[in-house]
């Protein structure tokens, strides 16, 4: 498997959103990366119709679906990308998934012929693998979840996914304990090095059963571990988990999410993998991207700069239910397809670097995250990983290291305040990243007895090791 | 780039209300007045209140050789420390992590100091905890677990994906006088009230607290025995008063004055 140790972009000031140097096409006309910015809207069915097949599936086809399709169409939406995360129900429930895909799909074609709105129906398969029993099938004789992750994919792309997704979970064994005790060594064996080994043994068969069904291999996310981290950090009101440690937890995952494009993806990747950024900087593949219109299902400090380099723009999720000016999904999609508005009305006029610019500097120093997602900042953490981008501990550890330094050089320039706990934390993590050994083998180890007790659900079989 | 950002005074875009309220304050100087005045004791809270994972099992050997009552050493040396590590969690100058690894260290000196008390030590009471059937999200169940055991209470933790059954069955087995979980998917919360509901049909009206986040408190008290809990930190609040007396419906009544501002 060739990996990535070029940028796809030679200067950060080139990367644009709405433009990737990869575009795709997939559902029924939907292009992204192609000079336009899609909306994409995510859902969560009300409580209590996963109690059926028929429940659900009028849940997201009849209600869900239509509303959002109707509303685009009703504001003038030229694109409209659907997301069904699915609910667990559907990788359990026998008949469920298919009946929402297949329903899924049979709405989006409805719409498109009547109106020619480009449509599409992201499938986001529920990763419901635990460490405990273990990550790889034939392990988990309990639940039997790594032979259900699968079948996942397949019943998806078998029923009409126009796009498939996933949000991961190897390594969180890890990665839990890494955000809850402060541990930046814990969170790059967990996620940088062995979540990156479990991406490659997913997301090579991902992309088998992909190509086979003439399916959207899209992208990964870190869902599991740095939006854990920058969730926990929170707002400035906020106490758990420090800035400066999620923002270079954030740098770190960029260079695991980024396996799926070297197995073969083509993005967009996750919306709340807000590594994406970094990870277009290198593939050149879109990013979806999520941040002030995804005020539904989080707060974060980084609403508008998220929006810099996305070419599929996202509200994260919402659970359906009504509201004054429709359905929820119809209320948080108009907002979301405005933006988009915006932006593409931006790209056609020559003024999308300057709006660009602006998403940018409105959030720049809000918070260490945003910081070192600023897309100057995030071309240099991709430079990083490319230039170690054969190994996967290697290139892990350079983008947090690198993205710990972005941040310490903006706070010593006078650009970027810290508080005296996030500077305290900054330092302990340079100091503790710099000082790991550059073999691999030796990390391995070292990390081995290091968390034999902290980390005790830690099986290597779950990562062929 | 478009904007010459050294011209834009970023002050004017935002506030830093984080660096702007920040409490430059001490460990030492808020757990000076804490501290056990006794040298021993002192030494016991202070390996909890600093971390300090190798120096706990002496400071707690040091103290049963030279006399100090196995449960005094745990109430009034591990005990304190903790307090006064949630006290500056509460002021942020302690965060998360601090919690944790404190948390830690004081059970690694209650497990060498319960060992010298006839019986075992008394808790407060136990609480089953576990994290939704189909939901393998648990970090939040699991920082609960850890406040509540610093608080000084049994936690039998069933873990995550837990079937209604088994918490069924774990409650009818410890006979908590609390029940929790969590979900952070709006189809598995539904768990907890079908829970509830089993509980009640084997005659159990003890209450039974939803967190996550997908949970609301809307939805917590959307059932009977339902009680919710926003966030860690409240979950022993609010255990608190269940040993008090408070049954489910008082705690719904009196929820927002009894977490006040944790």
């Amino acid at each position: 498997m060739a990996k990535f140790t070029k940028m796809a972009y030679e200067s950060a000031d080139d990367m644009i959103f709405g433009h990737a140097k990869k575009p795709v096409s997939y559902g029924l006309g939907i292009k992204v990366g192609a000079g336009r910015v899609i909306p994409e809207i995510n859902y969560a069915p009300r409580p209590g119709t996963e109690k059926s097949v028929e429940k659900i599936t009028k849940e997201y086809v009849d209600y869900i679906s239509k509303d959002a399709i109707t509303r685009a169409v009703t504001l003038g939406f030229p694109d409209l990308q659907l997301e069904t995360e699915w609910v667990t129900q559907m990788g359990t429930v026998p008949g469920m998934a298919a009946s929402v895909v297949a329903g899924q799909k049979a709405i989006t074609e409805k719409y498109h012929d009547e109106y020619g709105i480009n449509l599409a129906v992201r499938h986001t398969i529920p990763d419901q693998r635990e460490a405990d029993h273990g990550l790889r099938p034939g392990m988990d004789s309990k639940f039997g979840y790594p032979e259900k992750f699968f079948e996942c994919c397949e019943i998806a792309c078998e029923n009409g996914a126009d796009l498939l997704s996933v949000e991961s979970v190897g390594g969180k064994e890890f990665a839990d304990y890494a955000v809850t005790n402060g541990d930046i060594t814990a969170f790059l064996f967990g996620v940088g090095y062995l979540g990156s080994i479990d991406m490659e043994n997913i997301w090579t068969q991902m992309v088998d059963i992909c190509k086979k069904n003439k399916t959207a291999a899209g992208g990964d996310t870190n869902c599991s571990g740095a939006n854990v981290s920058m969730f926990m950090a929170g707002g400035m009101l906020d106490n758990d988990v420090q800035k400066t440690f999620s923002a270079v937890t954030r740098c770190i995952s960029a260079a695991r999410t980024m396996v799926a494009m070297e197995c073969g993806a083509t993005g967009p990747d996750k919306d709340c993998g807000y590594e994406g950024v970094i990870i277009k900087s290198i593939t050149g593949m879109p990013a979806a991207q999520e941040g002030k219109n995804c005020q539904c299902a989080h707060a974060d400090l980084q609403g508008n700069l998220m929006a810099q380099c996305a070419d599929v723009w996202s509200n994260e999720s919402v659970e359906y239910h009504p509201e004054f000016g429709g359905t929820s999904v119809q209320c948080w999609l108009g907002p979301l397809g405005y933006e988009c508005s915006l932006m593409n009305t931006a790209i056609a006029t020559g003024q999308a670097k300057v709006l660009r610019d602006l998403y940018m500097a409105s959030d720049r120093t809000r918070g260490p995250e945003g910081y070192v997602l600023s897309y100057d900042n995030a071309w240099k953490v991709g430079k990083a990983i490319a230039e170690n981008g054969d190994n996967y501990y290697l290139r892990a550890k350079a983008a947090g290291i690198t993205g710990a330094q972005i941040i310490r050089e903006g706070y010593d320039k006078k650009e970027l305040i810290l508080t005296k706990k996030q500077l305290d934390v900054l330092d302990n993590i340079i100091k503790e990243l710099s000082s790991l050994p550059d073999s691999e083998d030796e990390f391995y180890d070292y990390c081995v007895r290091k968390y034999k007790d902290e980390v005790p659900n830690f099986k290597p079989a779950s990562y062929g090791l | 780039m478009m904007i010459d950002l050294n011209k834009i005074d970023f002050g004017s875009i935002l506030r830093r209300y984080d660096a702007e309220a920040e409490n430059t304050d001490s460990p030492e100087a808020v757990a000076a007045k804490m501290l056990p005045e006794d040298p021993i004791l002192k030494e016991v809270a202070s390996a909890v209140l600093y971390m300090k994972f190798k120096e706990v099992g002496p400071a707690v050997m040091k103290a049963l050789q030279e006399g100090t009552a196995p449960l005094d050493i745990i109430n009034k040396g591990l005990v304190v420390g903790m307090e006064i590590v949630s006290l500056l969690y509460a002021q942020h100058i302690y965060y998360l992590p601090e919690i944790m690894m404190a948390a830690k260290v004081m059970e690694v000196g209650i497990a060498i100091a319960e060992k010298q008390i006839p019986g075992g030590r008394t808790t407060k009471g136990v609480v089953v905890m576990h994290a939704a059937e189909g939901d393998p999200h648990d970090i939040g169940k699991n920082i609960a677990a850890v406040m509540m055991r610093s608080s000084g209470y049994t936690v039998v933790d069933l873990g995550k994906d837990v079937a209604v059954t088994d918490v069924v069955a774990a409650v009818k087995e410890h006979k908590p006088f609390l029940v929790t979980g969590t979900a952070l998917m709006t189809t598995t919360m539904t768990a907890m009230k079908t829970g509830s509901e089993e509980l009640i049909k084997e005659g159990i009206t003890i209450p039974y607290m939803s967190a996550g986040g997908a949970v609301n408190r809307d939805f917590a008290e959307s059932f009977d025995l339902g009680i919710y809990s926003e966030k860690a930190p409240q979950t022993p609040l609010i255990a608190d008063k269940i040993i008090a007396g408070y049954d489910w419906k008082k705690i719904r009544e009196e929820w927002d004055d009894i977490v006040g501002g944790a």
